[in-house]
This record gives structure tokens, sequence and C-alpha cells, in this order.
């Protein structure tokens, strides 16, 4: 990456991280805004009209009693939202406040919890950390349905500070006794969060160096404002957003940011989307992306209108099973996603969009109309246009002209001048399209 | 006949093309790839075999020596002519033939009453609790995973220190240096082109090779990606080969068990270097007419393993593998007003092999004197884990399992 890169370079950038890559009309929207114009409607989705899309989720009728139905409707809203950073961000939060439906057993409180992440998506951290405190799936995840005066359970006291907020080494196991107390009686009956007087502790406690009657919405927010809390956020949204590995000065800008607006998790986005480091070679491509970003991003490159129901289970198989992360972790991300085995399964999703009959679902994009629709006249041409559509045209020129070779040949392998027919153009099309997505490039966001 | 790691590559995905016998082939896969293949005959495998749900441990081993199961048990409780006598008190499961069968000939250890303290009746945390072997914390690596980490440590990569055959990788085998393969199908775990058209998949491939070969970008994980993707290729080829190569004629039960057992034989007949090999069996949640369920698993199980031990013989690998069969919990002693059984503690482990010492080890659990309707464990799991680690792994217990343990001369 030579010389001072355009706006639409960084656009397209920015749309990898905040959203999940665009179809080319979304791509030409947001280009035309600008960057400062794009980053800004991206981080205020309230400003963007989303009816078609809730609409268009009406008619399909999911089930949220049934976590299969819930997992796609997800994946709908990632594809199909107009919104898309609300969507990442929610997924961020997914990830963050990890919790499974394989314990929780109750796919309708899980929906309750997704929405609680999208409303507070770019909103503000004391408040979101309060939801997910009383949040019915929440308390069945970490145990604090069990969590009683004189019979305390310590799992959401130990968690909420451990991986929510301030990060292991910040607190005694003192501190996680005590609040463990403070969150004794948040309790959940089938209609939502309950208070349980009875079962709750009133007696003094001493947290993090302050003593009081503290209750669990104390705890909270001590929580929020610890200045150790403004650093884990902010090293987790670095790496989820920037690259993998953050330097301590650009966490300090980040977590200052998040410190000074008082936990806005907007602002605190505002200024990592905008920062130097974000903007430069260092994050360019130097990320790999999750299986949703990969199954999502696919879907809008192609312009899949259509989504074929297993692909959650694809992307499960991919190492990213939404609604069901291995444990209270999340997804560890970066290198994890990469395997022999999920790298396998990436190339066969590739095979498997690419190989669909585009003719039989009008929804699919057809590659031989794409290309007269392009006006490409020969293999360089193609593998040009795909290689700049699909992954920047960041490849090696060994890569292009390899592919350049595969596309000038027969069925057999044998080079030609000009493809034969109408069946070979297809096949090296498709061949193409499905090459280039296995692509090390394509792996990266 | 030697075969250079760059023909390899270029031949890797199609049909080699030059003539040669299945074991020049497999050598010559195995050297191209560096994968190192196992000395047969002279190797020590585990595989472990999950039964996940929570198995009712005294349907499958019946103390039907013991008045208090009948009086625990009355629609469920397995009358003594039923069930597969092992001696006077205990017997089994009468679906379990092909098992007993082994028992008699000495192969079946018999660990009764093993769980640990403070036990956890949730599935999930239950599960993670044997996997990890570490009920006090929320552990990250499985026990498994750790050996794997402690005797990867100076080797080169092998693709196939271990490989599960579920979809997903159990923690048992979540380990910090160790990539460890989830191969479920075998058929999946290959390089896809477009079935429209089959005779493009040469050049494909082709392209496929060359492009990865030579792949550099100055960028984070590009040479990451780039050896995964070339490893994962090879891994693919290496294994159908193994697949094709397989010649038996064992009868292994319908279903994905069975089939994962069949695979599991095949890599090892292959001489694949693993040393650990993980299956499931899923359904044993018997909260509701339990019979019929676990009847059905238990004949899976049974059925499943006599067929993978027979396999094993034919291929004169039998002394090579032990397997390990655990449950993430017993069920509650009495049997509850749905013909079914609720989510217990303490529960019996089969260890199996030609080279185990075969019997039956400990006592059994006490079925009146009770903790909240449970079995009290009189075995640690992790004595298993020790046992097998020190004296079938010839690994360090301790600086797996973080304590020493009980050895338990089951083998």
């Amino acid at each position: 990456m030579a010389g001072k890169k355009s706006d639409s370079f960084w656009v397209r950038h920015l749309l990898r991280r905040a959203g999940f890559g665009g179809t080319p009309s979304e791509i030409q929207h947001y280009v035309l805004l600008g960057y400062d114009g794009a980053l800004d409607e991206l981080l205020h989705p309230q400003s963007v009209d989303n009816d078609a899309l809730e609409a268009d989720i009406k008619q399909q009728n999911f089930d949220f009693t049934q976590i299969a139905d819930l997992k796609r409707w997800w994946l709908y809203r990632m594809c199909y939202t107009r919104r898309p950073l609300e969507e990442k961000m929610t997924l961020f939060w997914h990830g963050h406040f990890a919790t499974s439906e394989k314990k929780v057993k109750h796919a309708y409180a899980m929906y309750g919890q997704n929405w609680i992440f999208r409303k507070h998506a770019l909103g503000n951290f004391h408040q979101l950390l309060y939801d997910v405190s009383k949040d019915p799936a929440m308390i069945i995840w970490l145990d604090n349905q069990q969590n009683q005066k004189g019979k305390p359970n310590e799992n959401y006291a130990r968690e909420i500070m451990e991986l929510f907020t301030m990060g292991i080494g910040n607190y005694s196991e003192q501190d996680i006794k005590e609040a463990a107390r403070a969150f004794t009686g948040w309790h959940t009956q089938p209609d939502g969060f309950h208070f349980n007087e009875a079962q709750h502790d009133f007696g003094n406690k001493t947290f993090l160096g302050q003593t009081g009657n503290f209750n669990g919405e104390d705890v909270v927010k001590i929580l929020v404002g610890q200045k150790a809390t403004s650093r884990f956020l902010a090293r987790k949204l670095i790496r989820f957003f920037a690259f993998d590995d953050p330097d301590e000065e650009m966490i300090d800008r980040i977590a200052s940011t998040y410190l000074k607006s008082k936990y806005n998790i907007g602002k605190t986005m505002e200024v990592l989307l905008s920062d130097p480091l974000f903007l430069s070679e260092r994050s360019y491509h130097a990320k790999i992306k999750s299986p949703a970003e990969l199954v999502v991003g696919t879907v809008k490159t192609m312009q899949l209108r259509k989504l074929d129901g297993d692909l959650p289970s694809i992307m499960a198989r991919m190492g990213q099973d939404l609604l069901e992360p291995p444990n209270v972790k999340g997804w560890d991300g970066g290198p994890a996603w990469i395997a022999t085995d999920t790298m396998m399964e990436r190339f066969n999703f590739a095979a498997r969009i690419t190989g669909a009959k585009f003719e039989d679902m009008e929804s699919y994009m057809s590659p031989s109309e794409l290309m007269r629709k392009q006006g490409l006249n020969n293999a360089a041409e193609m593998v040009d246009y795909f290689l700049q559509l699909l992954v920047d045209d960041d490849v090696p020129t060994s890569a292009r002209s390899r592919l350049v070779a595969y596309v000038s040949s027969d069925i057999k392998g044998d080079p030609v001048k000009t493809i034969p027919d109408e069946r070979t153009l297809d096949a090296k099309l498709r061949g193409l399209v499905h090459l280039i997505m296995t692509l090390p490039t394509y792996q990266l966001a | 006949m030697t075969i250079s790691r760059r023909d390899f590559l270029k031949n890797g995905l199609g049909v080699m093309t030059i003539c040669l016998t299945p074991a020049q082939i497999l050598a010559a896969a195995a050297q191209a790839a560096n994968f190192a293949p196992r000395q047969a005959g002279k190797s020590k495998i585990l595989v472990v075999v999950q039964m996940s749900g929570g198995n009712d441990g005294l349907n499958m081993v019946v103390p039907y020596g013991m008045g208090a199961y009948y009086q625990a048990r009355p629609t469920l409780g397995i009358q003594p002519d039923k069930v597969l006598q092992l001696n006077g008190q205990l017997g089994l499961n009468p679906n379990m033939t092909g098992l007993c069968d082994l028992y008699k000939q000495g192969k079946v250890a018999l660990l009764q009453a093993v769980g640990y303290p403070n036990p956890n009746r949730s599935h999930f945390r239950s599960i993670e609790i044997w996997q990890t072997a570490q009920p006090d914390r929320i552990g990250d690596t499985g026990w498994l995973g750790r050996y794997l980490d402690l005797s990867a440590s100076g080797k080169p990569d092998n693709i196939f220190a271990a490989v599960n055959v579920e979809p997903t990788l159990p923690k048992t085998l979540a380990s910090t240096k160790v990539m460890v393969p989830s191969v479920s199908n075998v058929f999946d775990f290959r390089f896809r082109t477009d079935p429209q058209y089959i005779q493009d998949r040469k050049a494909q491939v082709a392209a496929f090779n060359e492009i990865y070969e030579s792949f550099s970008l100055k960028r984070p994980h590009v040479a990451l990606l780039r050896k995964t993707g070339v490893d994962a290729n090879r891994a693919s080829d290496y294994l159908q080969q193994i697949v094709r190569q397989y010649k038996g004629d064992v009868k292994y039960p319908d279903g994905s068990f069975g089939n994962g057992l069949k695979f599991i034989s095949q890599m090892i007949a292959g001489n694949v270097d693993s040393k650990v090999f993980t299956v499931n069996l899923d359904g044993f949640d018997t909260h509701t007419n339990q019979a019929r369920t676990q009847n059905g698993l238990l004949k899976q199980l049974s059925e499943g393993i006599s067929a993978f031990y027979a396999d094993l013989a034919a291929h004169n690998v039998q002394n090579d593998v032990i397997i390990l069969c655990f449950s993430e919990f017993g069920r509650r002693v009495a049997e509850n007003g749905g013909h079914g059984t609720d989510h217990g503690t303490a529960e019996p482990v089969f260890v199996i092999g030609n080279s185990v010492r075969g019997g039956i080890f400990g006592d059994h659990a006490s079925l009146s004197n009770l903790d909240q309707g449970d079995l009290k464990y009189k075995i640690d799991f992790r004595s298993i884990y020790a046992s097998l680690l020190e004296r079938w792994l010839g690994a360090d217990s301790k600086a797996i399992l973080a304590d020493r343990f009980d050895i338990i001369p089951f083998v």
C-alpha cells in the first residue's frame, strides 16, 4: 500500500469494521457521504429509517421461542439492516457479556438480552451494565438466581469484574464476596427481573475501598467509573475494531474518552474510528474476519437476497455459534478463528456460494450476467474486477497472474485465447470467484 | 520412491497420477506432508467416549444384589434374571452383550462410584469439570489439551496430535499451543469444488495450490492463513487416502457414534500419529420414560465398542488403544414420577482395551447413605485421569492435574 489512499478506500475499510462490508449500492451510499459523513451516519443509527427491515422481519414469522429461529433472525438483521454499526456493536456486546442459550435454555430470554445490547449498542455503558445485571438470561447464566442472603453465589460478582469491567488483577477475593452480597436477591421470575427483598443482604459492605449499604446498582456505579474499566473496555474495543495488539497510548486515548464522556459508548467509538492508527497501514486488512463477518460480508458482496436456513450452523462449524458462545469469556477472536477444520469450512462455504444455482434462485447473483453488465471482455478484466470487489485488490502479483491463467484455460486446463462457450465461461467465473474467496486476503477484514 | 513436497502439493488435491501401491501412497503422503506415521504395535492411544446428558449408571451397571435398588426403582428396576451378571451383586444392562463379552475376556475395568467433591448438577458445568479436570475454577484448557501442550513442546508441528470426530471440539482437547482438528465427517473435510463442473476441478485445485504456495503479503495474519490453508488440504488429502486404503468388514451400529468410531479405527489402522481421539454419544438426559431411550443408547455404546475392538484386532493394533467412557454425572437413585430419573452425582466408568487389567475397582456407593438423594462418590475422576496419564500416556500427571491423585492399577 503505497502513497496516500483515497477517502473511498477508507470508507470501505470502515464498513468492514464498523459493519459487515456492504453491497455495491451500500458502499456507494457511504462513499458519497465521505468518511466523516459515513462515520456520522453509522454512529447515529436512530437517525436511519430501518422500517423496511422490521417489516420484512415481521413477514417471516420468526418464532422467538426457538433458538434456531433466533439465530436466523439475528443473522438476517446483520445482513439487511441499514444500521450496520448498531448490529456490529450488538455482536460486540454479545461477545463481551457472552451468554449461552445452552445453559439459559430459554430462547425468548436470549431474545430479550439481544435487544438490551441493541438498545444500548452505542448508548451509555453505565445503563447497559445495569440492564445486563438485571437481565433474566444473565441471571440464569451466571447463577445469580442462587445468590441469596447468607448463602451467596459469587459467580456474577466475579465475572462482572473479571470479564465485564475491570479485568483480572484489579480487585480482591474480598471485593468479590462483598459484591456478591450486594447482588443477593437480584432474581428473575417468568415475567422478568424480580428484586427478592427477603433474600437481599441489607448489611454494610466494603467494596473497592468504599463502605455503605450497597446493592447491585451501587456496585455497577462504582465499577463503570474505575480507571481499570476504562482501559479494559478500550483495549477490547480496539482489538475488536482495529487490530489485535493495541499500544498503550492508543488505549489511553480511547479510555480517557470513555471516562470524560461519562461512559458514552458512541463518543468512545467515534474517537476510535477516527483515530490515526485506525486509519493507517497498521489497521488495514490486519484482522481476521469472524465467521459472522465472513458470512454476512459474503451475502452483502454477492447481493444474496435469500438466506440458506443453515447459515448459522455453517458459522458454528467455523467456530462462531451465535447465541451459544463457548464460555463466559466469549470468542477469543483473532488467530483463534483459524484452524485446519475451520479453514476448510471457510473454503467450502465459498464453494457453496459460488456453486449455487443462481438461475433457479433469482435472488442470487449470476456471474455471467454480471460479467455482461460490467462489460468485462477478457480474462484479465474479469480477474481484476473480482479482485477489487472481493479483496480490495490486496494480493501478490503472483496470485493475480495465476488467476488470469486459470480463467484463460479451457475446462481441461489447456490455455485458450478465447473462452469457447457459455458453459465454460460459467464454470470459469464461478471457479474464479471461489478461488478468490479462498485467498488469505478474503479472510481479512 | 520419494516424492517432493512440491510435487505432492501440486497433485495433492487430485488423484495421484503415478501408479503406486497403497502402502507407498500412504508413506509418500505422510512423508510429503511431514506426518511421521505412527509405529503400529508400539503406540499408546487414548480414545475418549463422552456419554452426554448424564447417564443413569444404576441401570447400566445394575446392583441387582441390593434390595434398596429395587425399592428406589419400582418401575425402572431391571430384574435379576434379565441382567448380564458380572458377579453376585452386579450385572450389566441386558443391551450390553458386546461389552459383557469383553468384560469376560478381562478387557474391561469397571470403576465404581466415580465423582468429585461438591458435585455440580448442571450439565454445562459438570461437563466442563470433567473436561477440564478443574472443579474449583472455570478453566480454559482441557486435561488432554494440557497433556498435548506438554508432550508437544520441542517437537515439530503435527497436524494430528489429536483428532476430535465431533462437529465441535470438546473442552477436553482445548490447549494453548496445539491445534486439534475436528473432523466429524471425512467427506466434508475436503476441498469442494462446483459439482456442476467436475472436469474443472483439477484446474481449480492446481490454481489453489500454486497461489497458496507463493502467497505472501506483509500483513499480520497472512502467514498463518497461508500455512493453515495448505495444512488443511494436506490433512484432508491424507485422511481421504487413509479412508480409501482402509479394508475392513466389521459392522458398526448406524449413526454418528458408530461412524465416528469407525473413522477413528480407520485412522489408527492407517497409522495416523494421534495420541488422543474424542467421540460423543448424546441423549442420556432421561427425565421421562427413561428405559427405551437409555436401552437404545447403551446398545449403541456396547455394539459400537465391540465393533471398534474387533476392528482394531483385525488390524492387529488392539494393544495400542485404550478407551475411556464417562458421563458428566450419574442420576438420582430414586426414579421420578415420569418413569425417568433426575440429575445425580457419582457413576460407574469403563476403561477398555487389550492393555487394560480387567475387573472391578472400588466399592459400590451406598444406596441408603445418600447426599440429597444422590450417591456419594468414592473414586475421584482425576485418579482415573492420573492413572491414564502416568501409566498409559507416560506423562507427569501433577503437571497436568495440578495435584497428585491415587493411581489405580487398571493399567
